[in-house]
């Protein structure tokens, strides 16, 4: 599905990202997990095409993502806020999204039924503005709508660092939920290291832009990641 | 206290990160308002040479006291464009050990240093000094000075309460608006005379010399109440915003247009929703008004004819200069995740330019109401509107790809007007310097009806190539794009 070849980015000379290879298969979950500035969210952008790279290509679908926007159509993505225009409300930007890949508004309406528990009522319906929204609220606005496009590939940035403790859980069971009957691609990045395990049937360790380890999720997974993060 | 915090300004300007793009432009900006101060004060020195030949057989001390309070009305009309409101976040200082009213006091000195405040000075005095000083001594001289100080703190204070009147109640727009269009329609129907209040008022002065007492008390009342609200009000901006109920809209006659429908409607919430986009908005009304300074029937004799062209050009295309400059700017708060989403750029930018076209379209079609005035008024707008949609777009929406700051839309607006300041203008007269060369040239060579022919020959010609300009800026977006993005994260 994705495939990662010689990928190179740097900022003055510090190397951010340094993949020389790496490739993921249709309806896998990988995890990357790593202490801050390790290039994950670098990484993620460089799939996005949001930045440059310097050397080497990232390939979707066997087309470079530099060079085609095909990608875009299957491909959903929430990192930061910057991903939401903000003066719309809820509703809006959903209807906004759905209408980018021809769902009616009453289609759209429908979907938004699954997310009833996940959205815990703070969210349709408010009477707010996306930017008037908690920074948790905000991002659950965020996956609903990468989840309303039906992505093939789906890439989230720390999903579970805003969220409540049983949004939380909401959302790794609607990710499990959602994979399936829906086959998908899926990035997570985080530092809550028992959830990443819990989700992601692999995970990627990055350290100074590099992936050190590259291994499927076992029972011992999580100590051996206890035991790269002890101080 | 407030030596603190003007320092701290001063370091905010010089520290952020915007600071070595901004120096050049800044000197740039420096040494035209230093070359405007120069033309302003020979203006000042020559006023006694120039105005018994304007005015002649007038006296002319009388002619100068009547066109005080003409220059000052204008004055409020350029302050109302050009100020700004001081900006200073103030949030870290509300919880430190300040008094609000040292806040006060801090924003309402740092606020006086303005090039408008220094000019009709620069203006005024020179006449005062050697003309009415020479008359009618020097203590009526003195009155004179502090009069115009007094009129000058006045149309100070009173812009910036009503600017932030505005943001709090857009209806005081209305009302600002509505009260200078009808001020300026009396005067121009000669029903009420600026000139006649203002020689009245100056030349009672010079019999009493302490009438100056009455502007100066203005003035001071002018600053008390704007003192006044902004205690009351330095918190404002977070209690109104929490009370209020947000509506979704829709705009389902733009759903016909599919894609491209669905771009302008956001287009439309986007300017319709944020303060910064409301005062582009506000700009193009207000130039609007600018026909009953320029269209008058004096000036359509032929040796003024480039002012009008000059007026027509910034009516009808004011919106597309000043939205159009920012066109990727105005979405970088949520640029990343515009770009991951299946819009093509090419979409977007159509969309663009069906919106610059349907609000220019708007403006001239509105404006030609000007055409009661003079029908040569409307082929000059004609042109204008023309040349505006079929090239200005283009070089606009060309620079737009090559600016690389994001705008915060969502800065809190109570202390904050950018956007609306000098720079701009430096930026607008380069769209506009192209046609008015092509046209002077042109009307030297022939006449003006060919000037204008050709203006709007060419703007119509690019029109028609309106989907190879789409794709070729399309093409210069792509080659920036990654440049673009980087620069719009950076906050």
């Amino acid at each position: 599905m994705i495939t990662v070849n010689n990928i190179l980015k740097a900022y003055n000379g510090n190397v951010v990202v340094n993949i020389p290879q790496l490739s993921t298969r249709q309806g896998e979950m990988v995890g990357l997990v790593g202490n801050n500035g390790a290039g994950k969210t670098t990484f993620f952008r460089l799939l996005l095409d949001l930045v440059r790279a310097d050397k080497g290509e990232i390939v979707s679908n066997d087309k470079n993502v530099a060079t085609t926007e095909d990608w875009k159509q299957y491909t959903a993505a929430y990192l930061d806020e910057g991903f939401l225009i903000n003066y719309l409300t809820p509703e809006e930007y959903f209807y906004f999204v759905g209408s980018l890949h021809n769902r009616s508004r009453s289609n759209v309406d429908e979907f938004l039924k699954n997310f009833e528990l996940f959205f815990d009522g703070s969210i349709l319906r408010s009477g707010k503005y996306i930017r008037d929204l908690s920074k948790g609220n905000q991002f659950k606005v965020g996956i609903a709508a990468c989840l309303l496009r039906e992505p093939q590939v789906l890439i989230l940035d720390e999903p579970f660092a805003n969220l409540d403790p049983s949004s939380q859980l909401r959302l790794i069971k609607m990710l499990k939920e959602w994979q399936g009957r829906h086959p998908m691609t899926v990035f997570i990045s985080s530092h809550d290291i028992n959830h990443i395990t819990d989700v992601c049937s692999r995970i990627l360790l990055m350290e100074k832009g590099r992936i050190i380890r590259d291994f499927d999720t076992t029972a011992d997974t999580l100590q051996e990641l206890e035991s790269y993060f002890k101080v | 206290m407030t030596f603190t915090l003007l320092s701290h300004q001063w370091r905010s300007f010089w520290r952020s990160r915007s600071a070595g793009k901004n120096l050049a432009a800044q000197i740039f900006i420096g040494f035209m308002s230093l070359y405007l101060l120069g033309c302003a004060f020979f203006l000042g020195l020559s006023l006694q040479h120039f105005l018994p030949r304007v005015f002649p057989g007038q006296d002319i001390i009388r002619v100068f006291c009547g066109l005080i309070l003409y220059y000052f009305s204008i004055d409020i009309l350029m302050r109302f464009m050009v100020q700004e409101l001081p900006i200073l976040s103030v949030q870290p200082y509300l919880a430190q050990n300040i008094r609000r009213s040292q806040l006060v006091r801090f924003l309402n000195i740092r606020s006086l240093f303005h090039f408008l405040n220094l000019l009709p000075l620069v203006i005024f005095v020179p006449f005062i000094i050697t003309v009415i000083a020479h008359a009618h001594g020097p203590l009526v001289a003195g009155c004179f000075i502090i009069s115009i100080l007094g009129v000058i703190i006045f149309n100070h204070f009173l812009i910036l309460y009503v600017k932030r009147k505005i943001i709090i109640n857009s209806w005081w727009l209305v009302g600002f608006l509505g009260a200078v269009g009808i001020l300026i329609a009396l005067d121009y129907f000669h029903v009420f005379s600026f000139r006649s209040l203002s020689t009245s008022l100056f030349t009672s002065l010079i019999r009493s010399p302490w009438l100056c007492i009455i502007l100066v008390a203005l003035g001071l009342g002018s600053m008390v109440n704007n003192s006044r609200f902004l205690r009351k009000n330095l918190y404002f901006e977070e209690i109104a915003r929490r009370g209020r109920q947000r509506q979704s809209t829709e705009y389902t006659w733009l759903q016909q247009w599919g894609l491209t429908g669905e771009m302008v409607a956001l287009n439309l919430r986007l300017i319709l929703r944020n303060k910064r986009t409301k005062a582009v908005v506000l700009m193009t009304f207000v130039i609007m008004l600018y026909g009953f300074l320029f269209y008058k029937p004096v000036y359509m004799k032929s040796a003024h004819m480039p002012m009008i062209l000059l007026a027509a050009l910034f009516i009808t295309g004011i919106f597309i200069m000043n939205f159009g400059q920012f066109l990727f700017a105005w979405h970088s708060g949520y640029f990343d995740g515009l770009m991951s989403l299946p819009i093509s750029i090419r979409e977007f930018i159509r969309a663009q330019f069906m919106m610059f076209i349907a609000v220019s379209t708007l403006t001239f079609v509105v404006t030609s109401l000007y055409g009661l005035i003079s029908w040569k008024i409307i082929p000059f707008q004609f042109a204008a509107f023309l040349y505006n949609i079929g090239i200005n777009t283009v070089v606009v929406v060309y620079f737009s790809t090559r600016s690389y700051k994001g705008i915060d839309l969502n800065r809190s607006a109570t202390f904050n007007y950018q956007g609306t300041g000098m720079s701009q203008w430096i930026n607008i007269l380069l769209v506009t310097l192209i046609p008015m060369l092509l046209y002077l040239c042109l009307a030297w060579l022939f006449n003006d009806w060919v000037g204008l022919t050709v203006l709007g020959g060419l703007g119509l010609i690019s029109l028609l190539l309106q989907n190879w300009w789409i794709n070729w800026l399309t093409n210069q977006f792509l080659l920036r794009k990654h440049t673009i993005l980087s620069g719009f994260r950076e906050k």
